[in-house]
């Protein structure tokens, strides 16, 4: 007998009905234009991943609770330059600008935490300001210039060997390793840790979480300091594979991360949501965003796309839970 | 303290106006001191016209918080609507007139677009506006095939529309402005629309209970909104010449804090277009400020968003005490 | 049976306006199943909740184990061995059951929650109860039955020594009942004690060995279950003399016509075949106990909750009615028992919120003329003397029972003939209450018909025509007012139809 839960297997009918429209999508494209079969295409849609997956397994933790983190995008940006104006202009050694990125992430998820469940700020307006803040921060601290962190072939670029690396001719997108070890790690926090546990118990009913001698404020902040931490390293993934990190971008980046984690299955209302499934779904949106292109859309058509999908998954979302009541 | 709370004109006007008000003048003489070259007409023309667009923005996200909702694509759709009717207006040919009525009516398309989704789909506000905002800045980007637009300058034959904006060294803009927002506070607390949407903030049940359609009023509220968006719009393409697709986000946080500081609570049901009004100019001049000061548009972004932090906080603070 | 194990003695409490005990005494002994029994506001949640440290008693002590204790609050309580399984259950609906039997208290293996040992810990704790549950299985996915007996075992999992359950078989199947009992019983066995909250006479005389008795606050008696009869209980839950006479006859003309019909009416557990008639100028009482589904009649009828059958007809017509505004619009207004959430609008005004439901009447061209507004409001609370400085005043300043008025003004101010009155009394004080009677009375001498839920008996006697009563969803009964007696009115109310 399928002893299995309903919301459970449903769930993972959503991660797998998810997982087959990226592989429809690919073949989709592949179909229509030859030029997007080629290996290099698939190098492209790699590297441009790593950051906005690790901004959604960071984010998922957030939405879990109920709330949202919408500093992500240009909180990355922040830390970048933050770390890489130290490496470029003050002779540090990269891995401890890229230190630097992480702590610097950790410390306004620290803050987002205190606004949200200290002084209870509705999540995403202390996330909004916080988006502003670490914009001008961001900006502040590269002196509104564009930063390099350090190019390929140049003293303190090993760490883009860490997304990716070549041997002899052919390069290899071993970034995606660690993507699938961050997933699996994060994945056991999430289901079965003390952290993760308390995150969903919070999403699920903050109330009967308090009266079960939860420390629901501690967790409830912690959610933020992991959101943050995950843009710290999203940040290190963003500097590995762009050239220069500019002032002032960022905006938009959480949209790609949230709506990959809520096509992924994480409900906007909170209590549900997987890595994996967050993972899935932030391919669903690499794989527009690349293919696009190749089949004659501007690339700006992917934003509105974007937005269509994330309003179309909250709408399932919504229809499932109407279905439910019934 | 207390005496000054007591005085007749200060309870008529309101105490937390009266407050901002001495914050507002306190501010400019402050600044005036700061930095010599600040005092004079051009400087306060200036902060007047990024009051106008912004003041926009803010009187039509007033009426999205009166709802208890929340509306941060407002920026980025001032945008799209500016881009795309200046598009129109440079790349078609259309003439100003049509380009700017264009200009409104993309406001009002994503007006209805969000408050459909908010209304009768129960989506959470601060998804649709995360959607919205990049819908607009997709949609801005495509129509213009991501190139920027040039609005005709004021001495062309079509630059007569930059006379909303000031003529000579007479502030029209600011005419326009207070009777626009005269217009949104007598709909707010004089029309039956303003009463609904008030109401439904405040308690959004007993409103249904009483056998009132709930779910349109509140699209109504984004609807208005959509449309003070469009026309902000003009009025930023009047004050300024280029307009530049994927920027806009800035205002959403300014125009927020410009609401919540004139006392508009983000719990809904309680709003003030006169304290909006007021928070805008503080605002503006802030902005304005700030840059004269010689400090970069990065202190802007990092102080608008403390000062959120703070009004909001306050406003927290103080419905649980009236709890 | 035999040794007591906690003694309540002497407990007073007092809220704003309301006596709520009175110098109650309780006292459970081990191995005893003890049931607590009473109208709605008879004290029994009240005298748990300062059990369990969720009040804070006013005076008198409890003795637990031997020693006095204080409870500040659940988890002390808990700690201590003294467990509640609420009515609304405190869950988590996205964990699993072993994961919210075990939350805050995690079997750990280094960093990661044994999982494996929980669903282990848990299934042994099923088995000593004879539950038949899988651990793994996600909360919301079980029945809200199997939802109880989870909480059941989380409490027992606590090490209770005292378990009160409070109306723990309102939500459960026949079948789900009989488990209930049998885990009961062998927690009777384990040498537990018992409080058993319910109104059920049947489950009482089955499963209790004694009952204690509560009326407006105070304690009345305890009885040993196999010698006393139902009646008994019922004679003791109503006992009261009641200081201002019932409505001797119906005012109501026996030609007078049907002004609102239901049909087999059905919304949920709640509503289920529900049907009944209201005539012009009548006061129809609704009686039952908490939980009877009196609301979600009114409601369902009102359109403010779907409905998945039943017709309604207004004035011999059938009518449609699927959202509040329908309702309105045949004449039917609803005065929500929860005044505060669902009644007024805080932050508005006593003009404001007397034309809430009326408002397109007072537009002049595109404006509200508010002149007119204050004008009605005036005229509402000079005749509802209802106590405002102005009709400028927030409505949220104003003490309940002027609250209550503002509403009702509401639906005067629309004309409606129909008008359902949910709990009108509910927190309001003597002098108000009897205002709003003598309301109530005026509008039906005017030809208005009024449905009137209510829990408080002396208010349905006092008040209705004819009464109607419901339990647990269904009516159970009818009765005019010339032959009701409280004793046949609880009778219906705890009777259950299968």
């Amino acid at each position: 007998m399928n002893k299995k839960n309903n919301v459970l297997s449903k769930f993972n009918n959503q991660k797998f009905i998810v997982l087959l429209v990226v592989i429809a999508l690919f073949i989709f494209f592949s179909i229509m234009s030859p030029n997007f079969r080629k290996y290099t295409t698939v190098l492209s849609i790699l590297d441009y991943s790593y950051y906005i997956i690790l901004m959604a397994i960071g984010v998922t933790f957030p939405l879990i609770t109920g709330g949202v983190d919408l500093s992500i995008g240009t909180g990355l940006i922040c830390y970048s330059l933050a770390g890489g104006y130290l490496i470029v202009h003050c002779g540090w050694p990269t891995w401890a600008g890229m230190l630097v990125s992480v702590l610097f992430g950790v410390l306004i998820g620290l803050l987002n935490g205190c606004l949200v469940s200290l002084m209870n700020l509705p999540p995403f307006l202390a996330t909004l300001c916080t988006c502003m803040i670490t914009r001008g921060l961001g900006s502040l601290c590269s002196k509104g210039f564009g930063i390099p962190w350090p190019t390929a072939g140049t003293e303190g670029s090993w760490f883009r060997n860490i997304f990716k690396i070549t041997v002899g001719e052919t390069k290899y997108p071993i970034g995606f390793i660690w993507m699938i070890l961050l997933v699996i790690v994060m994945g056991f926090v999430l289901n079965h840790t003390k952290i993760g546990r308390y995150t969903i118990a919070i999403g699920s009913n903050k109330e009967a979480a308090m009266l079960s001698g939860i420390n629901v404020k501690f967790y409830h902040t912690m959610a933020y300091v992991i959101s943050g931490f995950f843009a710290g390293l999203a940040a290190i993934a963003y500097s590995a594979v762009f050239a220069t990190v500019q002032p002032g971008s960022g905006a938009g980046f959480e949209l790609e991360a949230i709506g990959g984690a809520i096509i992924g299955g994480v409900s906007a209302s909170g209590g549900v949501g997987s890595i994996s499934g967050s993972l899935i779904g932030v391919f669903v949106i690499c794989l527009l965003k690349t293919g696009l292109p190749y089949i004659g859309l501007q690339a700006n058509w992917q934003q509105i796309i974007t937005g269509l999908v994330l309003i179309g998954a909250v709408l399932v979302d919504i229809l499932k839970k109407k279905k439910a009541v019934k | 303290m207390e005496k000054i709370k007591q005085n007749p004109l200060v309870k008529k006007v309101g105490f937390n106006r009266v407050v901002l008000c001495c914050v507002l003048i306190l501010m400019y003489v402050l600044f005036c001191i700061a930095s010599p070259n600040f005092v004079g007409l051009p400087r306060i023309l200036s902060a007047l016209n990024y009051a106008y667009f912004l003041g926009f923005l803010s009187l039509g996200v007033t009426f999205v918080i009166a709802t208890g909702g929340i509306d941060f694509s407002i920026g980025p759709v001032m945008f799209c609507s500016a881009l795309v009717s200046g598009y129109c207006l440079t790349s078609y040919g259309m003439p100003v007139g049509v380009s700017l009525i264009i200009s409104i009516a993309v406001g009002l398309l994503f007006g209805i677009f969000n408050g459909y989704l908010v209304a009768y789909w129960s989506v959470p506000p601060f998804i649709v506006s995360m959607a919205s905002m990049n819908i607009a800045k997709g949609v801005a980007s495509v129509f213009t095939k991501t190139q920027s637009v040039s609005w005709p300058q004021g001495a062309s034959d079509q630059g007569w529309f930059r006379k909303l904006v000031k003529i000579g060294n007479i502030p029209v803009g600011l005419f326009i402005f207070i009777a626009v927002a005269i217009i949104c506070a007598m709909i707010l607390n004089k029309t039956k629309a303003g009463r609904y949407i008030l109401s439904l903030g405040s308690n959004k049940e007993a409103v249904r209970l009483s056998g009132v359609d709930v779910k349109k009023w509140e699209m109504l509220a984004y609807v208005i909104c959509g449309i003070l968006v469009g026309i902000a719009a003009i009025f930023f393409v009047g004050a300024y010449t280029t307009v530049q697709p994927g920027y806009g986000d800035q205002y959403n946080n300014e125009a927020i804090a410009g609401c919540v500081m004139g006392g508009t609570s983000m719990a809904g049901g309680l709003a003030s277009i006169a304290g909006t009004v007021i928070g805008v100019f503080i605002i503006a001049l802030l902005q304005e400020g700030i840059l004269a000061l010689g400090f970069t548009k990065d202190y802007q972004l990092i102080i608008t968003g403390i000062i959120v932090i703070v009004a909001v906080y306050a406003d927290v603070v103080a419905r649980r005490r009236k709890n | 049976m035999g040794e007591v194990i906690l003694t309540m003695k002497d407990i007073d409490k007092s809220f704003p306006g309301v006596h709520a005990l009175d110098h109650v005494s309780f006292e459970v002994q081990k191995g005893e199943v003890h049931a607590l029994m009473g109208e709605n506001g008879a004290g029994k949640s009240t005298l748990m909740k300062v059990l369990t440290g969720i009040y804070t008693k006013d005076s008198g002590s409890i003795i637990f184990e031997g020693k006095e204790v204080e409870f500040h609050n659940a988890r002390e309580a808990q700690d201590a061995g003294v467990v509640i399984v609420h009515q609304e259950l405190n869950m988590l609906g996205h964990l699993t059951v072993a994961q919210n039997i075990f939350i805050g208290r995690e079997f750990k293996k280094g960093i990661k929650i044994d999982d494996k040992k929980m669903n282990e810990e848990a299934k042994k704790l099923f088995d000593k109860l004879n539950i038949d549950i899988d651990p793994t299985e996600t909360m919301s996915n079980l029945t809200v039955g199997k939802q109880q007996m989870c909480e059941i075992a989380k409490a027992i999992s606590h090490d209770a020594k005292v378990i009160v359950f409070d109306e723990p078989s309102a939500a459960l199947t026949e079948a789900e009942i009989q488990e209930l009992f049998k885990i009961i019983n062998d927690l009777r066995k384990q040498n537990l004690g018992i409080v058993y909250i319910s109104h059920r006479m049947d489950e009482i005389k089955v499963i209790t060995d004694r009952v204690t008795v509560m009326r407006d606050g105070t304690y009345v008696g305890t009885l040993i279950t196999k010698d006393c009869t139902k009646d008994d209980i019922i004679n003791m839950m109503v006992g009261r003399v009641i200081y201002e006479d019932p409505k001797s006859k119906s005012m109501v003309a026996p030609d007078a016509p049907v002004v609102l019909k239901v049909e087999h009416l059905n919304a949920g557990k709640m509503v289920q075949d529900v049907s009944f008639e209201l005539r012009k100028g009548e006061i129809l009482g609704f009686s039952g106990l908490m939980g009877a589904g009196r609301t979600e009649t009114a409601r369902a009828i009102f359109g403010a909750d779907p409905k998945q059958s039943g017709k309604i007809y207004v004035n011999g017509k059938e009518v449609t009615i699927n959202s509040p505004e329908d309702a309105v619009k045949c004449g039917i207004g609803y005065l929500s028992e929860d005044r505060k959430r669902y009644g007024i609008v805080v932050q508005k005004t006593v003009a404001e919120n007397s034309t809430m439901a009326f408002l397109e009447n007072f537009v002049k061209g595109l404006f509200i003329d508010k002149k007119a507004e204050k004008d009605i409001a005036q005229k509402y609370v000079d005749s509802l003397a209802t106590k405002t400085p102005s009709v400028d005043q927030l409505v949220v300043n104003l003490s309940g029972g002027n609250q209550q008025k503002v509403v009702i003004a509401k639906w005067l101010v629309r004309d409606c003939d129909i008008l359902i009155f949910d709990e009108p009394t509910r927190g309001i004080d003597v002098g108000a209450k009897n205002e709003i009677y003598k309301l109530m009375n005026k509008l039906a001498e005017e030809g208005k018909s009024i449905i009137m839920i209510s829990s408080e008996m002396t208010e349905i006697l006092r008040m209705s025509d004819r009464i109607v009563v419901m339990c647990e969803g269904k009516k159970t009964g009818e009765i005019g007012i010339e032959e009701a007696k409280q004793e046949t009115i609880m009778n219906m109310a705890t009777r259950e139809i299968k």
